[in-house]
């Protein structure tokens, strides 16, 4: 993290708004991908980077070292979306609740999705443990380097490696007909 | 390479992901190239990393993501609004800005006055400067008809020599200066009784020209002798226009100064020269010589009173004035009183004359009326003189001027005083008495108390007290001394200050007589051979000692001085001097162990030529047995304890209020003042920034 960075990201934790509005343009996408990663849902990924944010905003004097606010955000967007994941799941409203009760409606509607190519390869990656998607999702949406995912994950470069290795292998695996049919 | 191939997926996922370093990225390739199934991987693996980022595109967020994100934590987390936003607009200002510091400033000042009090004393001087304002208003008011007056009297004074157009436009000016003060008087309820004064004199006043009329119409001063009435109208009719009442008020004006000066001759010349000029003379002058050189004196000026002013402020000149007093006296009253019985007096001369030359009636009656006529003119010539008395006092001003040349307080010179105290043993009192007596006899000394006491023991002591001429008495003390064993001797000498105090640098240095005061005794003080101090700490004190004394006893110990003092606080300390044959020396301290605590043992062996009896040779104890001061009074019961207590408590609760007052007294104003601008430096951020935001949302 360069000198300038670590200046914006003093200046936010000492309640500077203008230096958190920027560190909001400079990470909300990076949020956005960490919360897609967990939720798959674009309209409550974006929620989650709202609240995300209005929460970092209010608990920034938790934050000691500003070389820790990234990975610190990501937490917090992270936590965040997965207690919309959990919600969305322990208490389901309305249409969504007859489509998760209904497993043939469900099935049905997975598998008009996976019809096309864009959705088998959704449903590959629905079927990838969290960890692996917020990875994936990472790569693929915010077009992070392996640094930085690491710095935002908080892994060592091994473990990252590792983690994208084994995620894009159960997803060949699951798209082998498609890829197959590809050819 | 096994280990590639056995761990591909991360090699093939970092490949595809582009994020092998180059010398992975060559390992790598060299496995590809040997390991087809590798490839083949690596081959579906590119393509499928394709679909994924193509499937993935669409859940990229818009353009307009990051901007939605900032406005919806705008929105949510707004800026204070309200009272608060309308503040920060106002501190955008500069002008309000400045105008708020300077307001925390004057604050502080304010509540750093309150806390220093300092604006109280300043109310007070204010006030006082008003009310001086107010007196010096006053005294205006009442000068001015005086001053007026005094201007008058002068032009009536001189009205004898001068022409009369000039003593008539004093007189006039006199006249319009008074006006304006009539007018205003009344305001001050204080000039009211003058003012009523000056309306009434008139009636006073006029029958002054009476004298002459009765001089030159004897023959009508019977009639005029009538009634005050009838000489008043006459006198109105016959005299010319009264003069203003002012001009005719009698005044005697007086001043004494206090003077410092450099030069006394000096000075008095100067004020001869003043007095001159300003048509006075000097009417006496003393002067007085201080022991120190300096001139101390009097000198008694008459001016005219309308020049005292003018001659005040010359004086000033001359040196620094220590006191001035201005006095005023109105003689109107009483001059004019003595003027009217003046001339009823010579009213009655006239008659009585009258009566003298018909020479009708019988002698004894004729007697009668030469005797009245003496008195009567005994009378006549005791009032003149006191109306030709207070006309020279009104006619001139006095001033007494006291005159003190400077440093009139230094010493006029310094006396050396020596005194010499002398303490001899002798075997024979008696005899060294008497050679003491005979060496002074031939020496310039002089015996001013001589003693020869014989105790109930037979001992005798004898004390003398000489005084000895300064440059005689070294030798003499040299030989006195040699008379007997010198016990003690002590000799001081004082400077002392003849006349004054404080340094004079050119003041002489006498040496006054030696005092000698020799004490010859027999009762010899053998030195100790050892000198011992110590303190014992005890309770019971006088307990203590009573043991001590009885322990000292029982060790043979003479207890030669014992003190006991108690503080109102209940400490006691008592002090003793034993002396004790060295042999008890030991036995004797230890015993005090019991006492109490033993303390501070300092103990001194003076050896000295000679043999020495360890057994009987002295020494010399001195003990002090004190106690701790008792924290709670005296007093012993419960409830005086439980009072104390109390007592004690409530005022350390008190103290430590107070304290707590004064440190917030202190504090207060700076946790105010710092709070405040805090405050305003975080408003003025803020709007800074909102403005800022603004600016970004419109561009």
């Amino acid at each position: 993290m360069d000198s300038i960075d670590r200046e914006i990201y003093q200046a936010a934790i000492k309640g500077d708004r203008d230096a958190f509005e920027m560190i909001i343009r400079a990470s909300s996408r990076t949020l956005f991908a960490i919360a897609y990663g967990v939720l798959q849902d674009r309209a409550e990924a974006e929620d989650v980077v709202q609240d995300a944010f209005v929460k970092a905003w209010k608990s920034r004097w938790r934050v000691r070292e500003p070389e820790k606010f990234p990975a610190w955000l990501a937490t917090i967007a992270r936590h965040r979306a997965r207690d919309v994941a959990r919600s969305r799941r322990t208490a389901p409203l309305g249409g969504e609740l007859d489509h998760a009760l209904d497993p043939s409606i469900a099935n049905q509607h997975e598998q008009e999705r996976a019809s096309d190519v864009n959705g088998r390869v959704h449903a590959a990656l629905a079927a990838l443990p969290e960890a692996h998607r917020v990875a994936v999702t990472l790569r693929y949406i915010d077009a992070l380097d392996y640094a930085t995912i690491e710095r935002t994950l908080g892994l060592t470069n091994g473990a990252l490696r590792g983690i994208l290795g084994r995620a894009l292998q159960t997803m060949r695996r699951r798209l082998q007909p498609a890829l197959a049919s590809l050819d | 390479m096994p280990a590639i191939h056995d761990e591909i997926e991360p090699w093939l996922a970092a490949a595809v992901h582009d994020q092998l370093s180059p010398e992975e990225h060559v390992t790598f390739r060299a496995h590809l190239a040997t390991c087809e199934s590798c490839r083949a991987l690596h081959e579906e693996e590119l393509t499928m990393s394709k679909m994924i980022e193509s499937t993935l595109e669409e859940a990229k967020p818009d353009l307009a993501f990051e901007q939605r994100i900032v406005s919806g934590f705008r929105k949510r987390l707004p800026y204070r609004g309200g009272l608060a936003s309308l503040l920060v607009g106002l501190f955008r200002l500069r002008a309000t800005q400045i105008t708020a510091a300077a307001a925390v400033m004057l604050t502080l000042v304010q509540v750093g006055k309150v806390v220093t009090r300092e604006n109280a004393g300043e109310r007070e001087k204010m006030q006082g400067a008003s009310e001086l304002g107010i007196r010096d208003e006053r005294d205006r008011l009442l000068r001015g008809p005086q001053d007026s007056a005094s201007l008058a009297n002068s032009s009536k004074a001189t009205e004898g020599k001068a022409s009369s157009p000039q003593s008539e436009s004093l007189a006039d000016s006199a006249r319009t200066v008074a006006e304006p003060r009539t007018a205003a008087a009344p305001l001050k309820s204080e000039a009211e009784p003058l003012v009523a004064r000056e309306q009434t004199e008139p009636a006073e006043s006029l029958p002054a020209p009476a004298p002459e009329f009765a001089e030159e119409r004897p023959e009508d001063g019977a009639d005029r002798m009538t009634t005050m009435e009838s000489s008043v109208a006459a006198s109105i009719e016959d005299a010319p226009p009264p003069p203003a009442a002012d001009a005719n008020r009698k005044l005697i004006r007086n001043a004494q100064v206090e003077l410092e000066i450099a030069k006394f001759d000096e000075a008095v010349q100067k004020i001869t020269s003043f007095a001159t000029g300003q048509r006075g003379y000097v009417a006496t002058s003393s002067s007085a010589k201080q022991e120190n050189g300096k001139l101390r004196g009097e000198v008694v000026v008459k001016v005219l009173p309308d020049t005292l002013d003018t001659f005040l402020l010359q004086l000033r000149g001359l040196g620094e004035v220590k006191n001035q007093t201005l006095g005023t006296q109105d003689v109107t009253k009483q001059y004019f009183d003595t003027d009217s019985r003046l001339n009823n007096a010579r009213v009655m001369e006239q008659r009585l004359i009258d009566i003298l030359k018909t020479k009708t009636g019988k002698v004894s009656d004729l007697l009668e009326v030469e005797k009245e006529l003496g008195r009567v003119r005994q009378q006549i010539e005791q009032m003149q003189g006191e109306l030709k008395f207070m006309d020279a006092q009104v006619q001139f001003a006095t001033v007494t001027i006291s005159l003190a040349e400077k440093d009139m307080n230094l010493p006029a010179a310094f006396l050396l005083k020596r005194t010499a105290h002398l303490a001899l043993y002798s075997t024979d009192v008696e005899k060294t008495f008497a050679e003491v007596k005979t060496v002074i006899e031939g020496a310039k000394a002089q015996l001013s108390s001589s003693t020869l006491d014989r105790d109930s023991t037979g001992e005798a002591t004898a004390r003398l007290v000489l005084l000895i001429a300064p440059e005689e008495a070294d030798t003499l003390i040299v030989r006195i001394k040699g008379m007997g064993r010198v016990q003690n001797y002590t000799d001081q000498t004082d400077r002392v200050a003849q006349g004054g105090t404080g340094m004079a640098e050119n003041a002489k240095v006498e040496r006054d007589k030696v005092e000698l005061s020799i004490t010859i005794s027999r009762n010899e003080e053998e030195p100790a051979l050892q000198t011992t101090s110590l303190r014992i700490l005890a309770s019971a004190v006088s307990d203590k000692v009573a043991r001590l004394k009885e322990n000292a006893a029982g060790a043979g110990a003479e207890i030669r001085s014992s003190s006991f003092s108690r503080d109102p606080d209940g400490q006691e300390i008592a002090n003793l001097t034993l002396r004790v044959p060295l042999k008890n020396y030991a036995p004797l301290l230890s015993s005090f162990d019991q006492l109490g605590k033993v303390k501070d043992v300092s103990v001194q062996r003076a050896d000295r030529r000679g043999t020495i009896n360890e057994e009987t040779a002295p020494a010399d104890i001195s003990i002090q047995v004190y106690s701790q001061p008792n924290i709670v009074s005296d007093e012993t019961g419960l409830f005086a304890t439980i009072r104390h207590t109390l007592g004690q408590g409530f005022s350390a609760l008190m103290w430590s209020l107070r304290m707590i007052g004064v440190a917030i007294a202190f504090l207060a104003p700076w946790v105010v003042a710092i709070g405040l601008i805090a405050w305003v430096v975080a408003s003025i951020s803020r709007a800074r920034a909102a403005r800022r935001a603004k600016r970004e949302v419109a561009e």
